[in-house]
């Protein structure tokens, strides 16, 4: 239950915090008083967000957009190891969290084989992507560049270089977890006890895992609309 | 007038003190009796027998009466209390059913009846009471494997007028049969008796504080037992009496009883063994519990109260006994979440751990514990077994008791009511029914047996021919039956045994025959009736088969031989040959009737003698045809998991019907040692293409021999889907390369982070300098 609460509060809080801050970065004409009327805003903004998704041109920008971004990142060949490690890492995602928080028996059937299978493509797609491109984010660079990110109220003007290395190094940290937890369920070294926890580590890391992705898709990926 | 009625108050509300201090005092002796006064030593009966009228029973009166344990036990054990145990509270309406048990099974073989019976509510189980059996039917049918108490021990007001407990008396708590130590203590002979209808000599007998001799079932239902023995019938009718061992009475007539408190495993093992059909004993391992040491009432404890632990999860719902929960495989290995306060405490009895290492949780949520411990492994079928109650297993004597049906088999996997799988024993009921309102009513095999006539005597119409030839002089041998190659003959039992015709079989499809010295010999010899001189031997022999057959009881007609162009037939004692009407080439044993000559049993008994003779099964679909045309229409006939019913053309035909569904009940023991559970070996122990645990079958199996059974798959028992299982365990064969796969990944995935957490240590620290 603790986990389910903290996965709900986390992914809408982050999503809000995502949304909310690239409302405010697009429309900052809007009155940040009145809070009525900022609402108001913020929630046509997200209608109007959600709008574009079932607009025709939509899936061409993406597309597009996709081309764009891993032609940049995954050239070539590349562009299928980026590939699998969307596709499985949506699919156990989308399983793994449907099952964890509305059905209390957890996951079972064809959809955990599915789980099981996808989560081994996921194993290798991120190892090869990180031997690919973990060069990019080596925390030893130099230099931070000059672009800032508001990542919180907290931590204001953060380079966002820094942040998009933190975050990807969070997630194959959590995809370590992911992969370690799963594998360690399956060899004959863990009892049922010892079991317990590993699920819990895998559920926890695969929450983080899901967040990073989130906030490097806004922060790193996403361009700004319009 | 004043002092009068001060009087008559004085003296009211005197009775009423002493009859309230009485009570009190009885009250408290009662409840002193009912607590342990803290010794661990149980102590020694040395008692005062009592009979059912509480009089003490001096042994070496003529007549004494029999023992009653109502009364004996009385002064310190609270009968009415230890009655409403678990044993004993079947039809305590105010009792829940909890998990299905084992049920009844009224087996009759000649009509094919197998049909499972329980007072609890269990699904498929047929209330006794539904399908017309009075309490005094059900303890002639089962008294043989019960306690005693309960329906065997009516109260006044529910016996049923054509009972006899008149006559039988009551059949009380058998205390002894369970508490008795002493290896006197005979299970077998408490059944002899309870055949005989002794039940209220029962016990004494079993107990072997003496010896009973008499049979109730033979006396008049008027008889009583102040009526004593009859003194004008001393070889057939004889009352029932116990001649008390008095080697176990002291001078004061006081009976040493060797009284166990806690009940040996052969106790309760009189009623509820079950062994495998075909295993010699000594290759039953028993249960990994008793081989370290355990004994039942290890687990299944009980109080003064006689509510014995079942020990099966979430019994505590059912009963509210203190330590029921604490008894299941769980509570003993596991230990109980509630005590731990942190870590727990856990190994009960020496139980050990169970570490499960690399088992994925759902099977602790989904399975029961028994599923990978107890029982047989998984095979292509469930194994065969038989158990004491419904088997009849456990009473020893010349004639066979036990019976192979029911069929019953184990393990099934079965989602019980708690969603758990959990291993099954299984049967598939039979039974004649009527179609009533939508709903199959089952018929009593009396009724049925009135109905069909000989149809079900198919193996008795043989007997009794053999029988008969059993009175022919100076016979030499057994007489038998040569049949399509093999040789019937009577067994102890007056059963047919079949086997092999020793050597080359003879041409003739059935011949009379004598065994004697190995050899199978005709009876009749070799002769030619139609030769000009007389055979006088030949003669003689067919005189002495003919006279043989003609003493048979309720022959159909008078013996006669039919040979070539001669009837040979008896008259006045003495062989008369006439002129054959219909000559047959080889000599045939006819009974002759209105001028007609029938064989010597009708032709469909052939046929099922040739199908059914040498397996366990009594009916064929011929005679099921056959009977249900005698029914009537809207009767079938249940079996193997089929509804058998006439069609419009009068074939009998076969259909699925839930009617016909087997019944099942969760099996506990034997259970195998940890190495020999399921997964020991890994995954592929149940999780591969081809697995017997989730692809075996069961069979429909029952007394009728057909090939038209129900065949179930053991996924479909466990409500699971086939491809997923064939899918999954397919799975299991890359499961090996797939965990090096994710061993290599996660290798390469540690690395790089390791090395980026040292390039952010180094930079951290200055050992490496800005990238630029």
């Amino acid at each position: 239950m603790l986990f389910i609460i903290i996965t709900v509060l986390a992914v809408l809080g982050l999503a809000f915090r995502l949304t909310f801050f690239r409302f405010l970065a697009e429309i900052p004409s809007v009155d940040k008083r009145d809070l009525p009327a900022l609402a108001g805003a913020y929630g046509e903004w997200l209608g109007d967000g959600m709008r574009n998704f079932f607009k025709p041109g939509f899936l061409i920008k993406v597309q597009a957009f996709y081309r764009t971004w891993v032609g940049k990142n995954y050239p070539g060949w590349r562009q299928w190891v980026f590939a699998a490690l969307v596709v499985s890492f949506s699919y156990c995602a989308a399983s793994g969290f449907f099952f964890a928080v509305f059905v209390p028996r957890g996951m079972f059937g064809i959809l955990l084989l599915g789980h099981v299978m996808a989560g081994g493509l996921f194993a290798v797609s991120l190892a090869t992507a990180l031997i690919l491109r973990a060069g990019a984010f080596r925390p030893d660079a130099g230099d931070p560049g000059s672009e800032k990110c508001n990542f919180c109220p907290v931590l204001k003007n953060l380079p966002k270089k820094g942040i998009l290395t933190a975050l990807f190094w969070m997630f194959a940290a959590a995809g370590l977890c992911l992969i370690v937890t799963a594998l360690a369920s399956m060899l004959p070294y863990f009892h049922y006890r010892a079991q317990m926890p590993l699920l819990e580590f895998h559920r926890y890391g695969a929450l983080a895992a899901l967040l990073s992705v989130m906030a490097y898709f806004d922060f790193g990926m996403l361009l700004r609309r319009g | 007038m004043a002092i009068a009625q001060r009087k008559i108050f004085g003296g009211f509300f005197l009775t009423v003190a002493i009859s309230a201090g009485l009570l009190v005092m009885a009250l408290s002796a009662d409840d002193q009796h009912l607590k342990w006064d803290g010794s661990r030593v149980s102590p020694v009966h040395r008692i005062p027998l009592k009979d059912e009228l509480n009089q003490e029973i001096i042994p070496t009166e003529s007549y004494p009466l029999p023992f009653s344990t109502r009364t004996t036990c009385a002064p310190c054990h609270v009968y009415d209390q230890i009655r409403r145990g678990l044993h004993f509270n079947a039809t305590d309406a105010d009792r829940p059913a909890g998990r299905p048990g084992e049920p009844w099974v009224w087996a009759d073989e000649k009509t094919g009846t197998m049909l499972p019976l329980s007072y609890r509510k269990w699904k498929g189980m047929w209330d006794p009471r539904d399908v017309g059996l009075t309490d005094w039917d059900f303890t002639v049918l089962f008294g043989r494997h019960l306690t005693g108490g309960g329906v065997a021990e009516p109260a006044d007001k529910d016996i049923t007028p054509e009972s006899r407990w008149n006559v039988s008396g009551k059949l009380e708590i058998n205390c002894m049969g369970c508490h008795n130590a002493s290896r006197l203590q005979d299970p077998s002979e408490w059944a002899r008796q309870v055949m005989r209808q002794n039940f209220r000599w029962a016990a004494a007998a079993a107990a072997g504080l003496g010896e009973v001799g008499g049979m109730a079932s033979r006396l008049a239902a008027t008889w009583d037992l102040f009526d004593g023995p009859n003194p004008d019938d001393t070889e057939w009718a004889i009352a029932p009496s116990v001649r008390y061992d008095p080697a176990l009475f002291d001078s004061k007539h006081k009976a040493f009883l060797d009284i166990a408190y806690k009940p040996e495993d052969s106790r309760c093992l009189a009623c509820h063994s079950t062994a495998p059909i075909g295993d010699e004993k000594h290759e039953f391992d028993g249960d990994v519990h008793t081989a370290s040491g355990l004994e039942c009432v290890s687990c299944h404890r009980n109080g003064i109260g006689h509510d014995m632990v079942r020990g099966y999860e979430g019994e505590f719902k059912d009963n509210d006994g203190p330590a029921n929960e604490a008894f299941t495989c769980a509570g003993c290995h596991l230990g109980k979440e509630a005590d731990k306060g942190g870590k727990g405490f856990s190994g009960r009895l020496g139980a050990p751990f169970p570490k499960h290492n690399g088992f994925p949780r759902i099977h602790f949520e989904r399975l029961s514990c028994t599923v990978c411990h107890s029982g047989p492994l998984p095979a292509k079928e469930p194994a065969r077994v038989r158990t004491s109650r419904a088997n009849r297993l456990g009473i020893f004597g010349v004639a066979r008791w036990a019976t192979d049906m029911p069929a019953i088999v184990e393990p099934v996997t079965i989602r019980g009511a708690n969603k758990k799988l959990a291993p099954h024993r299984l049967m598939w009921p039979s039974y004649w029914a009527e179609a009533k309102n939508g709903k199959f009513v089952p018929l009593t095999p009396d009724r049925v047996l009135a109905a069909a006539g000989d149809t079900l005597n198919a193996a008795e119409s043989v007997a009794r021919v053999l029988i008969a030839l059993f009175n022919i002089p100076d016979l030499g041998g057994t007489p038998v039956l040569v049949m399509a190659g093999k040789v019937y003959e009577l067994n102890l039992d007056g059963v047919l045994d079949v086997s092999a015709y020793p050597g080359e079989a003879p041409v003739d499809d059935l011949l009379w025959a004598v065994r004697k010295e190995g050899k199978v010999l005709p009876l009749l010899p070799e002769f030619d009736p139609d030769a000009g001189e007389p055979n006088p031997d030949a003669e003689a022999q067919v005189q002495r088969v003919l006279l043989a057959l003609g003493a048979m009881p309720g022959a159909p007609g008078d013996p006669v031989l039919l040979f070539k162009k001669a009837l040979y037939r008896i008259t006045n004692g003495y062989v008369e040959k006439k002129e054959n009407p219909a000559p047959s080439e080889k000599p045939k044993l006819a009974w002759l009737k209105d001028g007609k000559a029938k064989p010597l049993f009708p032709d469909f008994a052939r046929r099922a003698v040739l199908t059914l003779t040498g397996t366990d099964q009594t009916l064929t679909e011929e005679q099921v045809g056959m009977v249900l045309q005698k029914l009537g229409k809207d009767h079938v006939f249940i079996s193997s998991g089929k509804v058998f019913y006439l069609n419009k053309k009068g074939n009998l035909e076969a259909r699925s019907d839930e009617a016909a569904a087997p019944v099942a009940w969760p099996m506990a023991h034997e259970v195998r040692p940890a190495r020999m559970a399921l997964g020991t070996n890994g995954c592929t122990d149940c999780h591969k293409a081809g697995s017997r645990f989730f692809f075996g079958r069961v069979k429909g199996y029952g007394p009728l021999r057909t090939s038209r059974v129900e065949v179930r798959s053991a996924y479909s028992f466990m409500g699971l889907g086939k491809p997923y299982h064939v899918f999954f365990g397919l799975s299991f064969a890359v499961r090996p390369l797939f965990k090096v796969v994710l061993l290599a990944a996660a290798l390469v995935i540690g690395a790089i982070l390791l090395i980026a957490v040292l390039l952010a240590l180094g930079r951290a620290s200055g050992l490496i300098e800005k990238r630029r």
